[in-house]
């Protein structure tokens, strides 16, 4: 339990870390920085998986019941879905100003709201959770990183005089940048879409229908929607440029909040995400 | 007049503003409903919602706010999303036949045709020679994430015909969802039904306790039995409790079984559109009528409830009657379980030495029996019967779906996240190139059609490609 607390502060130190190397990075135009801070995140990303490991051997499940577990894999996800994208393309590193704040904010949160550990019961027990939560937290990786690509768009056109475009200028032109922000969006659309069904059919076999009208479930529904509109806006009625990117930076704080914050505001039976737990 | 009206009526159905405008509305109305809480007046949430929040509950009862998935409007909202979703349907359709065609005539490119037809024109570097430029240009191009191939004098990358198909698949899925959804909840019951240990119960509406249908549920064409065989209070299998355990098995008309199977959460029984899941338990007494020469009058089960509340920790559900030698009702009879107990109450199980209750009132409502009997023990009832108390055993009330339309839902649910799948990754492009060379000058001509989910935008491609070949645009033409 000590490895797994150790290796969870040394992974949120590093998540602190490479948030302040982006900034400096972007700030003083130094990709060296930016470079650095991508490395933090990565090797931030191998511990906490690392604990996660540790945490599943010592309770016989993976990190998906409780809210520690699921804000920490969100942030698992996020974390290692931007490091994927930086290494492929580190003109994209700087993107990690919009990313790397918010997975130091939920991993810190989640770790000071801790609460009891979510024993598995009979409800819990299937592979359907598995792959409902996997879609879950490859939505929000994708989510987020659409959202850091929206962000440093958004911070690069309103740069009247040009002073913050010069500290991104190494990044890719803005129209490559607003496709990368809508592709992400479509990835995360599309694996949200397969949690709604997963969920969907797995609930249909634990709690006997496929949908509930839970306060999540509505959630989940509504952001699915949101996602739609905003696909919506950019292929048919052609939106493009600043207004495109808020939409997109609105856009997944929603996420957010139906995953995590719902179970903290509204009852729901979805107790393996921190729910009051009244149907497990 | 009216035709014009139709058309506009068309067109504003089918206008992506008017879908884009649906949806927001339809996300504000689930939130809407997502926070108001739903059910009945009576419910008790919704009563103190409307307690705490006098001024709001005014609109939201007027709007039917508390339920506001099974609202008209919900459902008038829903069927313009169908109808504009068949709409759009349509016209991706459209675009994708007319997509998938141009896919096709250029995949059959060769030199002539791009130089016949092209969008970018690059007058190269003077030095560069042709096979040159081809090579430079398809590096270029390359490391843009575009693979080229040569053919016929030309460079080609163009994405296969179904590429194109995605999206106009995922809207029509998205349309099949709806009318799955429909469809299943005119067809489909849903109920709870209380089953006692060897106790067979016909699938009729009459055997549920609660069950609610859709308006098109046809309950006498539902020929079959539920029978529970078994009763495991702690089932464990894989290290992991599985609850309260019921052996289940659907029989047919003819009384033969179709399928026998432990029923826990996540391992419910399913034969055709029936499904069975676990969702509470109890005790049922099994107790019969005799009369005084030993013959049976009747037997049968008595559910009894676990409640803490109770005396004894048991309640009688439904109950006995007792009945004359002409088979009409004299007495009503109720039996209830005295439970066990412990510091944190009563012990929801069966006890050890389990007795029963028998309590027989008459018409009038005078108590004429009232005591406790053992499993087997006969006692007298005024007049010539007696009651004797058979066995005493557990229930599972089961929750039984009957849905033909979910498989078909899975599966427009797999058609429609195949189609969004294809829609998200599946690249929609043509990149056409060749070089022309003259006596005077080396041209590099290019045919681009980046629709979807490509890795780069033709302003960048274009940038590149002047840039590599060390020329300057001539100008575009299409």
């Amino acid at each position: 339990m000590i490895v797994e607390i150790l290796l969870t502060w040394l992974a949120l130190t590093l998540y602190a870390v490479s948030t302040v190397l982006v900034v400096v990075g972007v700030v003083f135009s130094n990709s060296r920085f930016t470079s650095w801070s991508v490395i933090a995140a990565a090797i931030g990303a191998v511990l906490q998986t690392v604990s996660f490991g540790v945490r599943w051997v010592r309770l016989g499940h993976g990190p998906y019941l409780g809210f520690y577990e699921v804000a920490g894999s969100l942030v698992l996800f996020a974390v290692a879905t931007f490091v994927v994208v930086a290494w492929r393309n580190p003109r994209l590193a700087p993107a990690g100003i919009g990313i790397m704040p918010v997975a130091l904010l939920l991993l810190g949160g989640s770790m000071l709201a801790q609460g009891e550990v979510v024993e598995m019961t009979a409800k819990l027990t299937s592979w359907w959770l598995i792959l409902h939560v996997a879609f879950a937290n490859l939505a929000f990786g994708a989510f987020v990183v659409s959202f850091g690509c929206a962000i440093v768009y958004l911070v690069r056109a309103r740069s009247v005089d040009g002073k913050w475009a010069k500290r991104f200028e190494k990044l890719p032109v803005q129209e490559v940048l607003e496709n990368l922000t809508v592709r992400f969006a479509l990835l995360g659309f599309l694996f949200w879409g397969i949690m709604i069904a997963t969920g969907s059919i797995w609930a249909n076999e634990a709690w006997g229908r496929y949908w509930g009208w839970d306060p999540i479930e509505t959630w989940c529904l509504v952001v699915w929607i949101i996602y739609a509109v905003y696909l919506h806006v950019r292929f048919t009625l052609k939106w493009t440029g600043v207004r495109l990117a808020w939409f997109a930076i609105i856009a997944m704080p929603l996420s957010l909040f139906a995953l995590v914050g719902i179970p903290l505001v509204f009852n729901t039976p979805h107790a393996g995400i921190g729910g009051l737990g009244k149907d497990l | 007049m009216i035709g014009a009206a139709w058309r506009r009526l068309v067109a504003l159905l089918r206008s992506p503003r008017f879908a884009t405008v649906l949806l927001l509305v339809l996300s504000g109305w689930a939130i809407v409903g997502g926070i108001v809480p739903q059910g009945t007046a009576t419910n008790s949430d919704v009563m103190a919602w409307a307690a705490a929040h006098p001024a709001v509950e005014r609109y939201a009862r007027a709007v039917n706010l508390h339920q506001a998935f099974t609202n008209p409007l919900f459902f008038a909202l829903v069927v313009l999303l169908g109808i504009s979703t068949a709409l759009c349907a349509w016209e991706r359709t459209k675009v994708a036949l007319r997509r998938s065609a141009t896919l096709h005539s250029a995949a059959r490119s060769d030199a002539a045709s791009v130089e016949a037809r092209h969008d970018i024109e690059i007058v190269c570097d003077p030095s560069l020679s042709a096979p040159e430029a081809m090579a430079m240009a398809a590096e270029t191009v390359e490391r843009l994430g575009i693979k080229v191939r040569a053919q016929d004098g030309a460079l080609v990358s163009v994405s296969q015909r179904w590429t194109a198909w995605g999206s106009p698949l995922f809207h029509w899925a998205l349309l099949g969802l709806l009318v799955a959804l429909f469809v299943g909840n005119a067809f489909r019951a849903e109920g709870l039904m209380g089953v006692a240990v060897g106790q067979t119960v016909p699938d009729a509406r009459a055997s549920y306790g609660v069950v609610t249908n859709g308006l098109l549920r046809n309950w006498s064409g539902v020929h079959r039995s539920v029978r529970v065989d078994a009763f495991e209070p702690d089932y464990t299998l894989g290290g992991v409790d599985r609850g309260p355990t019921p052996t289940v098995t659907v029989l047919d008309a003819n009384g033969k079984a179709i399928k026998t199977q432990r029923v826990y959460p996540n391992n419910t029984l399913k034969t055709g559109g029936l499904t069975i899941y676990p969702n509470a338990f109890g005790l049922a007494a099994r107790g019969s009528i005799v009369d005084a020469s030993g013959k049976v009058l009747g037997s049968g089960f008595q559910i009894i409830d676990f409640s803490q509340e109770a005396s004894g920790g048991t309640v009688a559900v439904g109950g006995f009657y007792v009945p004359n030698s002409k088979g009409e009702a004299v007495y009503d009879a109720q039996v209830s379980v005295s439970l066990e107990r412990d510091a944190g109450g009563w012990i929801q199980s069966m006890p050890a030495q389990p007795a029963a209750r028998v309590v027989v009132v008459s018409r009038d409502g005078s108590t004429v029996l009232d005591r406790v009997v053992r499993k087997g023990e006969i006692v007298s009832l005024p007049g010539s019967q007696s009651f004797r108390l058979d066995d005493i055993v557990y229930y599972a009330r089961l929750q039984v779906v009957d849905d033909w339309t979910i498989p078909l839902l899975y599966a427009v649910l797999v058609v429609a996240l195949v189609g969004l799948s294809i829609a998200t990754l599946a690249r929609q492009q043509i990149v056409l190139a060749t070089v022309v060379e003259s006596p005077n000058e080396v041209r590099f001509l290019v045919r681009v059609r980046l629709w979807r989910n490509a890795p780069t935008t033709r302003s960048e491609l274009q940038d590149e490609l002047t840039r590599a070949l060390g020329g300057n645009q001539k100008g575009s033409m299409t």
